[in-house]
């Protein structure tokens, strides 16, 4: 971000919550005065340094990034600068022909084709909570279908074909590959190849209709400026100042970068939001070159970490798909031809699979076990936080093991507490004794009397935790960045590590199954779990060695264990090579080189990347997909934005970071046909990891609602849709529940906008925070932001108390009576937009009402994230 | 004496992120409001409100905004003591408690301070206060003990956007004159700075870079030294005991009040 | 976003109360009645030394109460020795520049001459078997010495108070260097008050009694005078006043401390045999009330 020209800050308050992050664009801005933009509800300590500000009411982004994109497509010098078009052709899917079976939501008045009832899930696991379904076969790419090859489209999820999901198409699709005969494996080369399909129609004019460029075109041709301001409530001008200042700042020689966090992602649409940011900045040129790209912001210390090495329900290592119920993964070899993109990197999948399953369970994996695959347990269904709560209120959930969370504070807070009321255990392992360590004794419902402590039959244990400062690890940043930590103290009493914990556990568990006979148990018999400590001391107090696990990570060799593989180049699909996640492969190359131990930075003034500092994934690798620094014929697209550029003498892929490319796969290379994995790409193609090796403006594939993002309303919404008939996304998830319950659109009884953030002073649900007096005396109450103009309206005054209401429940916060707060005029009609952060719980030194008692159960049907960014409530002098 | 050092602070780039009065505290070990349970201020997003003996750094929010939201804006702040070339403080304290440091910066020395409170009036900028928990008067040291041992002060190491940075007097005022002059440049006509040279109190070794008048940061415009009043002060007393003393002169005028009085007298 | 009137108003109040209020009057008080009892020493008439002893008795005890008063309003009263010296070197501390300073020194001498002063009017009174002790009064030389020498200080003691304020960057009491000047005629005028009221107590009627009274009400008078000079040397920084404390010094010290006590003593029919001893105490309660409003007033806003 030091190298960008613009800084679009949109669905983040970075200066607030990546204080330190936050340096980069602060010094891109005082030593290249780069702009930088603000696109926020509130004007918060972000705008207070931003060039310009750009109020939108909450949830409303996507309508103002189509009315940039549409502003770009139409502008003058998108369309005149040569860099744009060349980019574009090359470097996107633009010049991709649709199936003519595709129809828009602006044919269909705001859904796509392919809309249905949802009548997915197993009725094991009734909590996947959608309230529709999309069939997405008339999403595809047009291809030259011959014969069978055609039907077997269905099989490859993210090859830009058919995602298996769920219900009726799953058992079709399913069928589809039951006909076909895979050649087994390993090696997986023939099952990999027998995946490829016919190529796409292209029509590098971008003329054709049916091209995605001109769909993109079509389908945000009414995004005008106009109405970007009916919709946001942005007035024009500002949008406008906004969209000129990005398109003036991309280009050959100029990036513009955006930061987005959870203001994109706590909405039932948040990956569309995101999604359209992708397709601007790939519109702009701004993806793979320094100072470009789009910044997911990330939240909790090293939460990059834990979705690389996921606790993630739906993932395994290194973004695999996790084994499912709900595909047809019955077999390792099923499993394989269902996730593998015969074209592209991932054409890879089968070596990195296997590794895993290696490191899973060692020598007990073989080739005619399958290397384990059928001990490796699978998923039913959504298992994410919502889901796995509204499955606990049903009763469903025997125990929760609580690691690093205070859920009694989280969203629907009083659902949630309910729900862990019908456990029979609960672990809770924190630093302090927090919220959902107390939820039995102190919560609300048991002070008010409602619940009575001994009518609770949950069981409640208590782990003291460490500190971060108190165990040796690595932390991954949201730049993918792995850094080492040192022990630095020993931590107090009884305190132990979270990795103490799990491998404790694991342990006891392997003794416990040891001599079961149960199939379902040979897993936890033939699991790898040896981490001992190197150090006397630890194994005393019976912590795991970071480094043992680290060396898993990385992955080694099966027949010479000390001999580390130096990255993922080297893994198999054979057994020969065990590698927990493939992404991290080459952190730990050798048994004495940890590279994220490394601490030298680059000598200041030169252009550099910081290789030696830190590692990171993957390959160590600073900018991804950094081909597309260099023009289609390898060349720098410009001396000041140069970053890896083809070698002509040396014949390979040089630059300040490590090509994120075949070293020697030169420009000029031609795509083979019949060819798999990189093979199948020309020298051209800079995202490796797409199987056809470009950038998708539109997505075919991989997404469960729709291809092209689209603005709905969120679910609770005062604002009638004013672009479709269709008012909120058809495929949202939401979870019925008589406790959950949703006001309805026009519900007079909740006329104002709220959404809940974060604030420099505090953390996330408070424990890390509100047990500081060095930090509660900064933020010492819970407050609801409100205008002046409300305010008055309602008789308010600065520091009253007011009552803040939902169809949840009514909690009550003091009034911080602000012009940063402004009403906005939707559609000619006035709307009030109140805040609220949502650090508080009834634990520790300054203590407050749960914000979250008003949230609700409904998510993103992609990601199951919930809508804490967007709905409605009243307010009221208390 | 080494070369003077001391702070320029460019409220530009301030992101009110209060790191560099928490870092004081930390390094300081300073209490807190009423052990944490403070109170909202509901004056924007400051709720420890002013410097003072446990608060030596503070940050400063003000909310500058028109009624219908044209260009407002929130200035950010982080205030600290001055380090006055000639300072009040300095000149007031009647036990020498404060000192001038080698490093040409002001510190209280809390074992000498008998929390008698003159400095408190006599600094211009009301930096000063008592801290409880010592019963003397505090502030910023500069981080004195971190200097001596070559460090640099714990808060403009904690700034993560360097609005605080930390050098030469010299050297920062030349690196502040161009960030001004790039701020004109940048249309930023209202960008100078206050107590960058010798005309304020003979130079603030803790200066600013502002784009409002001082008063909006709550900083005096023109600080004076509180000797000022010293001499006029001390004449017209003077010129009071004389004119008193003659009115006595002209009310007891009598000679002979030399012989002791006859009841006396034996 | 308001104006301000001066740059004093962004410094911060010491919060000095009641007990540097009540110093300011005491020590009024000793130095006061120390200078009026030197005057008389010096230029009043035989019968009147009773009257000059009384002074002196006034001010030892006046000066030993005000000590006490500043050390107990010090947040660490055990070094209030760190005044007069320099705790880690134990060399002298003195400030000439420094009111606090140089008015902690004054104290101490101010306070050796009250005491010899005392001692000679205990002599003089026969409380004290001392015949040498006479000489510490004029018409002596040694006691002619004592007296001035010790009369400089009392008028000091009494004066640096407002100096004091007047050196600090509070509003109101940096914005005029006219409060030592107050200060010191003030500290005449209740000194004199005092002495008549208690005179009067002990029915005496020495000629100096009268005296007193006319020079109180000329000093009165001239107190009015500076007391405007005073409001009006403060120019914009009036403002400050435009309060509760505006009204006080109003009514409690010009129309009850001043005005009332010279109307008294222009119309003498009013009150009669109590028109002086009315006009003293009102004398006395308007000084304090002055310290007050002045100590307090500044540090409210
Ligand atoms: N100090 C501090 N730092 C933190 C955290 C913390 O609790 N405290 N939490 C960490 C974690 S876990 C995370 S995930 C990140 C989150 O980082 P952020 O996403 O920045 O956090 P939020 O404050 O939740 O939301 C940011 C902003 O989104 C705005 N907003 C709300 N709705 C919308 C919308 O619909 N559109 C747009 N454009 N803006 C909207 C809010 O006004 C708010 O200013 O922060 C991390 N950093
Ligand atoms: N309304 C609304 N709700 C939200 C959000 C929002 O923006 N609005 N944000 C959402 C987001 S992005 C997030 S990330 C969640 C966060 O919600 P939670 O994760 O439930 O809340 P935290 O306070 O982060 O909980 C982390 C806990 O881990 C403990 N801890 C710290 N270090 C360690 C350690 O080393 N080991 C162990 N065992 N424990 C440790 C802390 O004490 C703390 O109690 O909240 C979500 N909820
Ligand atoms: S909270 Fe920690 S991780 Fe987040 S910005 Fe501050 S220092 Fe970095
Ligand atoms: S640390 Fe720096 S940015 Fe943060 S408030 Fe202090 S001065 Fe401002
Ligand atoms: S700012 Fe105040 S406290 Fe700091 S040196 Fe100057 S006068 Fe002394
Ligand atoms: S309070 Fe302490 S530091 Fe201040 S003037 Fe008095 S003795 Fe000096
Ligand atoms: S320099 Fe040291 S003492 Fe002064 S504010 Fe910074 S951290 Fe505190
Ligand atoms: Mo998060």
């Amino acid at each position: 971000m030091a190298d960008s020209d613009c800084i679009v800050i949109m669905g983040s308050n970075m200066a607030e919550n990546h204080p330190v992050a936050f340096r980069w664009p602060m010094q891109a801005k005082v030593e290249h005065g780069a702009k930088i933009i603000h696109v926020d509800p509130r004007f918060t300590r972000t705008s207070a340094v931003a060039d310009i500000y750009a109020p939108v009411r909450a949830g409303s982004d996507i309508a103002f990034l189509g009315g940039v994109i549409n502003y770009v497509i139409n502008s003058e010098r998108w369309n005149k600068d040569p860099f744009f078009k060349t980019w574009v052709v090359n470097y996107t899917n633009a010049a991709t022909i649709i199936t003519e079976d595709f129809k828009d939501t602006e044919d269909l008045d705001g859904v796509f084709s392919g809309l249905m009832e949802y009548k997915g899930g197993l009725p094991e696991w009734p909590f996947n909570a959608f309230v529709g379904e999309y069939k997405p076969d008339s999403w595809q790419y047009a291809r030259t279908k011959v014969g069978a090859t055609g039907e077997m489209a269905a099989s490859t999820a993210r090859a830009g074909e058919t995602r298996v999901t769920t219900g009726p198409a799953a058992s079709k699709a399913a069928a589809a590959q039951g006909e076909r005969k895979t050649p087994p494996g390993p090696p997986y080369d023939k099952l990999v190849a027998a995946l490829l399909k016919p190529p796409v129609e292209r029509d590098e004019t971008l003329q054709n209709p049916r091209t995605v460029f001109q769909i993109v075109k079509r389908h945000y041709s009414r995004y005008t400026p106009e109405m970007v301001e009916r919709a946001t409530g942005c007035p024009k001008e500002t949008f406008l100042k906004v969209a000129e200042t990005i398109l003036a700042n991309s280009g050959a020689d100029k990036t513009t970068s955006f930061a987005y966090a959870v203001a994109w992602t706590q909405h039932t649409y948040g990956v569309q939001m995101i999604g359209a940011c992708a397709l601007l900045q790939l519109l702009l040129g701004n993806v793979g070159r320094p100072g470009a790209g789009v910044m997911a912001l990330r939240g909790h210390a090293s939460i990059q970490g834990s979705t690389d090495i996921p606790t993630l329900y739906h993932s395994i290592q290194g973004y695999m798909s996790a084994p499912s119920a709900l595909k047809k993964h019955d077999t390792l070899d099923d499993f394989i031809a269902a996730e593998t993109l015969p074209t592209g990197w991932w054409a890879n999948l089968p070596k990195y699979m296997v590794s895993y399953l290696k490191s899973m369970y060692g020598d007990a994996a073989t080739k005619e076990n399958q290397f384990g695959y059928d001990w490796h347990p699978k998923i039913l269904g959504d298992h994410s936080h919502l889901a796995m709560f509204a499955a606990m209120n049903a009763g469903k959930v025997k125990g929760m093991l609580c690691i690093g969370q205070n859920p009694a504070t989280s969203l629907n807070a009083r659902l949630e507490r309910a729900a862990m009321r019908k456990l029979e255990w609960l672990v809770v392992k924190d630093n302090w004794i927090h919220e959902t360590a107390n939820f039995w004794k102190t919560a609300p419902e048991i002070k008010s009397g409602e619940v009575k402590p001994q009518d609770i039959k949950t069981e409640v244990f208590f782990l003291p935790a460490t500190q971060v400062a108190e165990v040796d690890g690595t932390f991954t940043n949201t730049q993918r960045l792995l850094q080492f930590h040192h022990k630095a103290a020993e931590p107090p009493g009884d305190c132990r590590s979270d990795p103490w914990f799990t491998y404790q556990l694991g342990k006891r568990l392997k003794k416990l199954y040891a001599n079961s006979t149960l199939p379902r148990d040979e897993g936890f018999k033939n699991l790898v779990w040896d981490y001992e400590h190197e150090s006397e001391h630890e194994r005393k107090i019976g912590e795991p060695s970071a480094l043992k696990i680290l060396k898993e990570i990385n992955g080694f060799y099966t027949d010479d264990p000390n001999r580390h593989v130096a990255g993922f180049a080297e893994l198999k699909d054979d057994g020969s090579t065990t590698c927990a996640s493939w992404i991290y492969s080459g952190v730990y190359p050798a048994p004495d080189k940890n590279l994220a131990a490394r601490r030298t930075p680059d000598p200041p003034g030169q252009p550099g990347a910081h290789l030696n500092w830190g590692w990171a994934w993957p390959s160590n690798r600073r900018i991804m997909y950094n081909r597309a620094s260099a023009d289609p014929q390898g060349r720098p697209w410009s001396e000041k934005k140069k970053w890896v550029w083809w070698d002509e003498e040396k014949k390979r892929w040089v630059g300040y970071d490590v090509p994120d490319y075949p070293a020697t796969k030169p420009p000029t290379d031609k795509a083979k046909p019949g060819a798999t994995g990189m093979d199948a790409l020309p020298g051209t193609a800079p995202f490796i990891m797409r199987p056809d090796g470009v950038g998708w403006l539109y997505v075919p594939a991989g997404l469960v609602d729709g291809p092209l993002p689209t603005h709905y309303e969120p679910v609770e919404s005062p604002v009638k849709n004013p672009l479709y008939k269709q008012q909120t996304s058809p495929v949202l998830k939401y979870w019925k529940d008589p406790s959950n319950p949703i006001a309805q659109l026009g519900d007079q009884k909740y006329p104002y906008i709220i959404t809940t953030y974060r604030l420099t002073e505090h953390y996330l649900a408070g424990a890390m925070s509100r047990w500081n007096p060095w930090l509660t005396e900064l933020q010492p109450e819970l407050f609801i932001e409100m205008s002046p103009e409300l305010a008055q309206e309602k008789g308010i005054k600065n520091l009253d108390w007011v009552r803040v209401t939902t169809p949840r429940a009514q909690i009550r916060a003091k009034a911080l009576v602000t012009r940063r707060m402004r009403p906005f005029v939707i559609d000619g009609k006035t709307f009030h937009h109140v805040g609220m952060p949502w650090h508080w719980g009834w634990e520790g030194i300054s203590t407050g009402d749960v914000v979250n008692e008003l949230t609700s159960l409904v998510g993103d049907p992609n990601v199951s994230i919930h809508e804490g960014k967007a709905f409605i409530c009243n307010v009221e002098k208390a | 004496m080494a070369e003077p050092m001391g702070f320029y602070t460019d409220t530009t780039v301030c992101i009110g992120c209060k790191a560099c009065e928490v870092a004081c505290k930390e390094w300081n070990q300073l209490p807190s409001t009423n052990g944490g349970k403070n109170t909202l201020s509901g004056d924007s997003y400051d709720n420890t409100r002013r410097l003072d003996g446990i608060h030596w750094r503070h940050v400063k929010f003000i909310e500058q905004f028109t009624e219908e939201r044209k260009d407002g804006r929130w200035l950010l702040m982080s205030d600290v003591c001055k380090h006055c070339v000639q300072a009040a403080c300095l000149e007031v304290c009647p036990t020498g408690a404060i000192i001038r440091t080698e490093f040409d910066t002001v510190v209280i020395q809390s074992d000498v301070c008998n929390g008698c409170r003159d400095c408190i009036a006599a600094c211009p900028f009301g930096v000063i206060d008592i801290n409880p928990a010592s019963g003397t008067a505090q502030k910023c040291t500069l981080c004195y003990d971190r200097l001596q041992a070559g460090m640099e002060p714990a808060c403009s190491k904690a700034c993560p956007t360097d609005s605080i940075q930390f050098g030469t007097i010299r050297e920062l005022r030349e690196r502040a004159q161009k960030r001004v002059e790039q701020l004109h440049q940048a249309g930023e006509k209202r960008a100078y700075l206050y107590g960058a040279d010798e005309k304020m109190l003979g130079g603030l070794n803790s200066f600013y870079l502002l784009v409002d008048r001082p008063e909006a940061y709550g900083l005096p415009p023109d600080p004076k030294m509180p000797t000022r009043n010293l001499s006029s002060g001390s004449w017209f007393s003077v010129l009071g005991a004389v004119l008193v003393g003659l009115m006595g002169i002209i009310n007891f005028r009598n000679r002979g009040a030399h012989q002791p009085p006859p009841e006396v007298r034996s | 976003m308001t104006a301000f009137p001066s740059s004093t108003f962004f410094s911060a109040p010491p919060d000095w109360g009641w007990l540097v209020t009540l110093y300011f009057f005491v020590g009024g008080l000793a130095g006061g009645s120390y200078f009026l009892a030197v005057l008389i020493d010096l230029f009043g008439r035989p019968e009147d030394r009773p009257l000059a002893r009384l002074g002196y008795y006034i001010a030892l005890p006046c000066i030993i109460v005000s000590g006490i008063l500043l050390t107990v309003d010090l947040y660490r009263p055990e070094r209030f020795w760190h005044m007069l010296i320099e705790s880690n070197t134990y060399r002298p501390m003195f400030k000439a520049w420094s009111p606090m300073s140089v008015g902690s020194w004054a104290l101490l001498i101010f306070g050796i001459f009250a005491f010899l002063s005392f001692v000679g009017a205990l002599v003089e009174d026969k409380r004290l078997e001392w015949p040498a002790g006479a000489r510490l009064r004029p018409p002596s030389v040694l006691g002619r010495i004592i007296g001035i020498l010790g009369g400089l200080f009392g008028f000091y003691v009494a004066g640096y108070t407002g100096v004091l304020l007047a050196v600090t960057n509070r509003p109101i009491w940096s914005d005029t260097p006219l409060l030592g000047m107050l200060f010191v005629v003030s500290a005449a005028s209740i000194s004199a008050a005092l002495m008549i009221l208690i005179a009067r107590r002990s029915r005496w009627t020495m000629p100096g009694i009268a005296a007193l009274h006319r020079m109180d009400a000329w000093v009165v008078a001239l107190e009015f005078i500076v007391l405007i000079a005073v409001i009006v040397s403060l120019g914009p920084v009036m403002r400050a006043w435009v309060n509760a404390w505006g009204l006080l010094l109003f009514l409690g010290v010009i129309v009850l401390g001043m005005l009332a006590p010279l109307g008294l003593y222009w119309r003498r029919q009013w009150l009669g045999d109590l028109n002086v001893t009315a006009g003293a105490a009102l004398v006395l309660i308007g000084g304090f009330i002055l310290r007050m409003v002045i100590v307090f007033s500044a540090q409210g806003v």
